[in-house]
């Protein structure tokens, strides 16, 4: 299988590596070592396997040549499963209920037993920490999806997390001192793994997203490219606040305190509109 | 004569490529060596579709929303891409078929002589 990727990097060598380009390179890498599994299973042996692989790709440059210049957001979209969705539809409804009984109890219009407090508390807690590890396990547009271990490891430091705060609900409500030992326990161990997960997190934003966060960095907004609209701003601010205070001032004199409020609201407001105008000006 | 008509065959399937691309993902999502494996073997072994054809089959199809695909978490070996037809990508589909019975009941009533 080595072979494979050498062979495929060769074929790429001199490609300008764009994001588009890349991940085309994974989509025949991923091909390729289907087609030579197939070939091998036929008695191929395998450095032939890989060649004849290779070779029946054809040129590199152009099929890189062939990619469509869409919009990046657009040809690296990707949807959420469905089964995804599912699942976290249904524990946050599941959760929320938990909650909902909690609350209930809580402003005293139920009075729930030790046991089923701890056992909604437990259904938060659990609950939640499956939504949280199942959504960082979903690719999305702009993230490669995080591993099993350390998704779950999220998880985990969630349900913990709740877990610690709904213990130390139910220890106010009446449960023994003693189970405090359990709250500081589950508390300091979510926040230990919160911390370590955090620490040790890498980026999982993918090529293309990072190369769009630069390219708006660069450009930044109206102001930072252009001092002088920032200072205009400035001054057109000054002289909108002093009109409306002394609207203000003035409709408080004649008509009393029930109107002149809308003066400092009306300056406000324009004020705003302003920001939105100089911020982004009309394009003809 | 063999030979052209080989490419005259193989000219016409070309033509058709999204049309069957959508036809195979129609039966369910796929990725790439299975749908190029899917057509050689529709076309008895023959590579009349070559895979570089089909890389380029499946962007315009994405571009166009026909199709969507999705990396599939494979534990061992390179990621596969996963390609699944949209409803406008069916929509498309039922079109394609269409004409294209329409038109092979003409090219037939064209070219084949009737006894």
């Amino acid at each position: 299988m080595t072979t494979i990727h050498r062979l495929l990097d060769e074929a790429f060598t001199g490609v300008d590596p764009t994001p588009d380009v890349l991940d085309l390179k994974d989509e025949i890498r991923a091909n390729l070592e289907a087609r030579v599994a197939e070939l091998e299973s036929s008695g191929t042996d395998s450095d032939a396997a890989a060649r004849r692989a290779i070779e029946e790709l054809g040129d590199v440059r152009a099929l890189v040549a062939e990619l469509p210049a869409a919009s990046p957001w657009n040809a690296h979209r990707v949807r959420p499963r469905p089964a995804f969705v599912v699942r976290t539809v249904v524990l946050s409804v599941v959760a929320a209920a938990a909650l909902a009984v909690l609350v209930t109890d809580g402003v005293g219009l139920l009075a729930l037993p030790t046991l089923a407090a701890a056992l909604a508390v437990t259904a938060v807690a659990l609950s939640l920490g499956v939504v949280v590890g199942d959504a960082l396990r979903q690719e999305t547009s702009t993230n490669y999806p995080m591993s099993p271990r350390r998704a779950s490891g999220y998880g985990v430091a969630t349900a913990a997390v709740l877990a610690a705060l709904g213990t130390g609900w139910l220890v106010l409500r009446g449960l023994e001192f003693p189970w405090l030992i359990l709250v500081g326990a589950l508390f300091l161990g979510g926040v230990a793994l919160f911390a370590g997960l955090g620490a040790s997190q890498t980026n999982r934003h993918k090529a293309w997203a990072l190369q769009q966060s630069e390219h708006y960095a660069e450009q930044g907004d109206r102001f930072t490219q252009d001092p002088a609209a920032a200072a205009r701003f400035g001054i057109y601010t000054l002289v909108i606040m002093v009109v409306a205070v002394v609207a203000f001032i003035v409709l408080t004199i004649a008509l009393g305190w029930a109107w002149s409020w809308l003066a400092l609201v009306a300056g406000f407001l324009v004020m705003m509109i302003v920001l939105a105008r100089m911020l982004f000006p009309p394009t003809r | 004569m063999v030979q052209d008509s080989d490419a005259f065959a193989a000219d016409l399937l070309r033509g058709h490529t999204d049309t069957i691309v959508l036809g195979v993902l129609r039966r369910g999502e796929s990725y790439g060596f299975e749908i190029y494996k899917t057509i050689r073997d529709a076309t008895g072994g023959a590579h009349e579709i070559k895979e570089a054809t089909l890389y380029a089959a499946y962007r315009r199809l994405e571009k166009d929303g026909l199709v969507e695909s999705f990396w599939g978490d494979e534990t061992q070996g390179g990621r596969r891409k996963y390609y699944r037809i949209t409803d406008a990508g069916r929509a498309v589909y039922q079109r394609n078929v269409a004409a294209w019975i329409a038109t092979r009941d003409t090219i037939d009533s064209l070219l084949i002589e009737r006894h």
